[in-house]
């Protein structure tokens, strides 16, 4: 297989990471007119396009799995059930995100996962 | 064909993990499965049509109780088994120990035969449960097994790091912690044989307990008290509780807060995003310090002392007889338990070990010194020939199905397919003719990968499909963009000229997208007719000046049209956007005002304003005079010569650019614009020796400076960033750009900047211009109390504290006047 390379991405970027990825959940929920997710893009800008600049890493960015189905094969996810059945599991929180860093082999962009997400699963079929 | 077994298997209740001795060293082996982590948590689930284990089985465990087993070595060697309901059928502890051990192999991918290990079992194990463990390592495929006990590898794994010899004699107690389970054993060495005395344990207790002791003690009360729940605590346990998902939740945060607890004094546990039973929000962030915390678990610590002191007691032995406690798992990270521990035995802990892989480290240890003694049957050794047709398209989408035949001897093979980054992982599953799986790609990136094929003892079979890829970047190739697109800014070194931003290279595939923030150079009151800022996209080399490159897309933002007053400094933010077609979205969010302005051009149209133009022509027109002055008198007579000759075509291009009118709607400003950006190449390459002359001197000049400070003061990776960069010296040379040159010469200028900021000499020399500048601070009241700091930093000799202090007073020093004229772009 493609030989991925493993980095080691300091804990406290990642922690930066997860700061951004909670202040993007708490705007998304303000109800009042804000232009907050501006800011929050371009600072997801600079950890993806800039602040690695010089150093082998392009840059860090993450995924909110939200919505998404759980199945036992998604190993970007440490997952906890809530509820009685695990059938048809549906990703209802998030508690941390995705995070991949990103790399250039060659021409090739690669992305590799550096904290998989912790997130709260249910059946879709709870209400049923 | 390795003569030792060297490796090594800890074969833990909650946690296992596989290492290797190689050359003196042990390496442990990485889970696959779960990116940084080397440990399998020892769960086995039955799917319908696989088998789960680690991770992937913990997720079910819970919820799923009758097809996910775990803590099944407390059964080994018993007679119990543990039926599986998706199966039909029980498993024994034998089996499902087996699971694990086939999941450990599956780590090493470096082409080892794995039939020989060394497999560690706790100390209290008998003969029986000690069989066991050896038959389920026979049955997941290892033809010579050999047992240790726990507490002596981690003891191996002390005794190897310290590389102490003289340890012949003595005796000490290892304590083992984990997430679940806890045991102490009394080791003795004797004439260098190193021996379980006594053990004690509980199979209850370990970190998960903490968490949850968190949680019970400060985060329910304190919600029962702020809000209205009638039984918080069995609405959270239950699984069918109305906050049981709230429950799940606050674990995974009380685990976090727990570990912080272990590097700081205290932390907060945010709880948030639900109503209590009247309907009211909750929104609470709880501290816990770690006083708290330590209350919290002080009896269940206590519990583990007393049965160290029940070892002692039962071996009539004092503290003084024993040399150290070594500390062993996760949960012995805690700065409480490991004093406490301490200072109630009055015995000195030892944390010198890795505590979370030290069994299996001592296990490989031990391996090393084991011979092998495996005979190979070569009647045993099944040849396969499997063949592996199969399709598995690009794309952008976020999945893809893949298909393959496969052909050969499949019977009783199995396969999975992991993605190399650790995102996915099929699971075990039995091999059959036609596969079809749907797999996750992560978008705007290649994705690699494995498709392995295992025998039913997990060695991998060879087959002719390793690995494959899947491109979910664009699909189809843009065009590249023939020139350097880049943006005109401000030049801070050399005020009232301009230079050159790259924002996108040359050959970048379209469609392209930039953002960049620029502090602004002027500011602007609002309703006022001035300019706040210009933004003049431009194509050509962003090596060259500005005046000789394209302008493809302009935009100016005036005091009109914003909604307040913009203060100089103030960021705006451009976002850059050329589409497949090459049309050119400018934006400009001003952060200030919170407003944003932007534009669309087209490529086949030109957007420079005549006033600009003008502007432009003007200024190009007085540079081509002060390079002919400048020519005359260094008696560069050629040089003069050909100046003078377009100084002609300048003039013209002056006179008939002044006698358009600002709403001139025919192709002339453009034939204009033309002829000036050709005027401006031909002064640049009839003056750019003279440019790269000085860029060369500047450059050499700063080298040596830097080489100085470096000797003296530099660490490795300045050490490194500089060779880097003489080494390329020859390369930036060659382009003859002073531009480029010019860059150079300001990253050597940083590496100056960064040890300078270092030097004790330097910074007092900084505080002392400040200090003479005091008057010229904002804020006097703070600047007296950052310069008694200073002083104060001087008298201890703190030089970060005084680096500190001098960034604090550069920040109140008033900004230059009369800057703003000379910095026309604005940014």
């Amino acid at each position: 297989m493609q030989e991925i390379k493993k980095m080691t991405i300091r804990q406290d970027y990642l922690d930066f990471m997860n700061q951004i990825f909670e202040i993007e959940k708490k705007a998304h929920n303000l109800k009042e007119e804000n232009s907050i997710q501006r800011n929050i893009n371009r600072m997801k800008g600079i950890m993806e396009e800039d602040f690695f600049k010089g150093t082998p890493i392009i840059g860090l960015s993450f995924h909110n799995p939200i919505g998404e189905t759980y199945t036992e094969t998604r190993t970007d996810c440490e997952a906890t059930i809530a509820g009685a059945s695990v059938e048809d599991l549906e990703i209802i929180e998030v508690l941390k995100p995705i995070i991949f860093y990103a790399y250039q082999d060659n021409d090739k962009m690669i992305k590799v996962i550096a904290q998989s997400a912790v997130v709260i699963v249910q059946s879709k079929n709870i209400n049923q | 064909m390795e003569n030792t077994i060297n490796y090594g298997i800890d074969l833990g209740t909650t946690n296992s993990a596989i290492a290797k001795f190689i050359k003196g060293e042990v390496v442990i082996f990485s889970n696959p499965q779960d990116m940084g982590s080397r440990t399998l948590p020892s769960i086995v689930g039955y799917k319908k049509d696989k088998i789960l284990v680690g991770k992937q089985a913990r997720v079910f465990a819970e919820r799923e109780p009758e097809n996910v087993k775990s803590v099944f070595k407390r059964k080994m060697g018993t007679a119990e088994s543990f039926p599986v309901k998706s199966l039909n059928q029980s498993k024994t502890p034998i089996e499902l120990s087996t699971e694990i051990l086939k999941e450990l192999k599956t780590f090493v991918n470096n082409g080892d035969i794995l039939d020989a290990v060394v497999i560690t079992i706790p100390a209290s194990f008998g003969v029986i449960q000690s069989n066991a463990t050896k038959e389920a390592g026979v049955q997941a495929g290892f033809k010579q097994v050999i047992l240790l006990q726990e507490p002596i590898a981690a003891s191996l794994a002390y005794a190897n790091m310290k590389k102490e010899k003289e340890m012949q004699e003595g005796q000490w107690l290892v304590y083992d912690l984990g997430g679940g389970t806890f045991d102490v054993a009394l080791i003795k060495i004797k004439d260098g044989e190193m021996k379980v005395i006594d053990h004690e344990g509980d199979n209850f207790l370990g970190g998960a307990d903490f968490d949850r002791m968190i949680i019970e003690k400060l985060i329910i009360p304190k919600l029962s008290k702020e809000y209205y729940f009638s039984n918080l605590e069995d609405a959270m346990k239950s699984t069918s509780g109305k906050y049981n998902a709230l429950y799940l939740r606050l674990l995974s945060k009380v685990e976090d807060a727990k570990i912080i607890l272990s590097a700081k004094k205290s932390t907060e546990i945010e709880v948030l995003g639900f109503e209590d039973e009247e309907g009211s929000k909750v929104d609470l962030e709880i501290i816990i310090t770690r006083s708290e915390f330590n209350e919290f678990i002080k009896s269940e610590i206590d519990r583990t002392i007393e049965m160290i002191k029940k070892i002692l007691t039962k071996n009539s032995l004092k503290p003084t007889d024993l040399q150290f406690i070594l500390m062993v798992g996760g949960s012995t990270y805690i700065p409480y338990l490991r004093s406490r521990v301490e200072e109630v035995l009055q015995i000195p802990i030892n944390c010198e070990i890795d505590p979370t892989i030290a069994v299996a480290t001592g296990a490989a240890y031990f391996a090393a010194t084991r011979k092998k003694e495996i005979i190979i049957d070569s009647k045993e050794k099944k040849e396969y020939q499997i063949s592996i047709n199969y399709s598995c398209p690009d794309t952008k989408d976020k999945d893809v199905l893949f298909s393959a035949r496969i052909s050969g001897d499949i019977e009783n093979l199995s396969y999975r397919i992991t993605r190399a980054d650790g995102g996915y992982n099929s699971g075990l599953k039995k091999l059959t003719k036609f596969i079809n799986e749907e797999l996750p790609l992560i978008n705007d990136a290649f994705n690699y990968f494995a498709f392995s094929v295992y025998d039913d003892k997990n060695n991998i079979i060879e087959t002719d499909l390793n690995s494959f890829a899947v491109n979910s970047t664009f699909t189809v190739i843009g065009q590249p963009i023939p020139e350097d697109i880049c943006l005109e800014v401000d030049d801070y070194e050399n005020p009232g000229q301009t230079k050159l931003d790259l924002i996108f290279q040359k050959n970048t595939i379209l469609p392209a997208r930039r953002t960049v923030t620029y502090p602004l150079t002027r500011g602007v009151i609002k309703g006022s007719d001035e300019h706040l800022l210009i933004i003049n996209v431009l194509e050509g080399t962003h090596l060259s000046l500005p005046e000789a490159n394209k302008s493809i897309g302009f935009m100016s933002i005036t005091g009109n049209q914003v909604k307040r007053d913009i203060t100089k400094r103030s960021d705006v933010e451009i976002t850059i956007i050329m589409s497949e077609s090459r049309d050119l979205t400018v934006s400009a969010y001003i952060n200030m005002a919170d407003q944003e302005f932007k534009e669309i051009f087209n490529p086949k149209a030109r957007h420079v304003p005549i006033t600009y133009l003008k502007v432009e022509v003007e200024e190009l027109a007085d540079k081509l005079e002060t390079e002919i002055q400048e020519a005359s008198i260094s008696e560069d007579y050629g040089k003069a010569a050909s100046l003078t000759k377009l100084k002609k075509e300048m003039d013209i291009v002056s006179q008939e650019t002044e006698s358009l009118t600002n709403d001139d709607s025919t192709d002339k400003p453009y034939q204009l614009e033309d002829k000036k950006r050709k005027i401006a190449q031909e002064i640049y390459l009839i003056t750019s020796d003279k440019y790269i002359q000085l860029a060369k001197a500047e450059y050499t000049k700063i080298k040596s400076k830097c080489a100085i400070l470096i000797d003296e003061n530099g660490n490795d990776h300045e050490r490194k960033t500089f060779n880097d960069i003489v080494a390329q010296e020859s390369a930036f040379f060659a382009t003859n750009s002073p531009i480029k040159i010019q860059e150079k010469s300001d990253e050597l200028d940083n590496i100056i900047i960064k040890i300078n900021w270092r030097t004790p000499e330097f910074l007092k020399d900084v505080f002392q211009y400040l200090k003479n500048n005091q008057s010229r601070m904002n804020d006097a009241i703070q600047a007296k109390s950052f310069i008694d700091s200073g002083n104060f930093h001087i008298a201890s000799e703190n030089w970060s504290g005084l680096a500190d202090i001098n960034r604090g007073l550069l920040s109140l020093l008033s900004n230059r006047t009369g800057d703003e004229k000379k910095y026309f772009q604005g940014i």
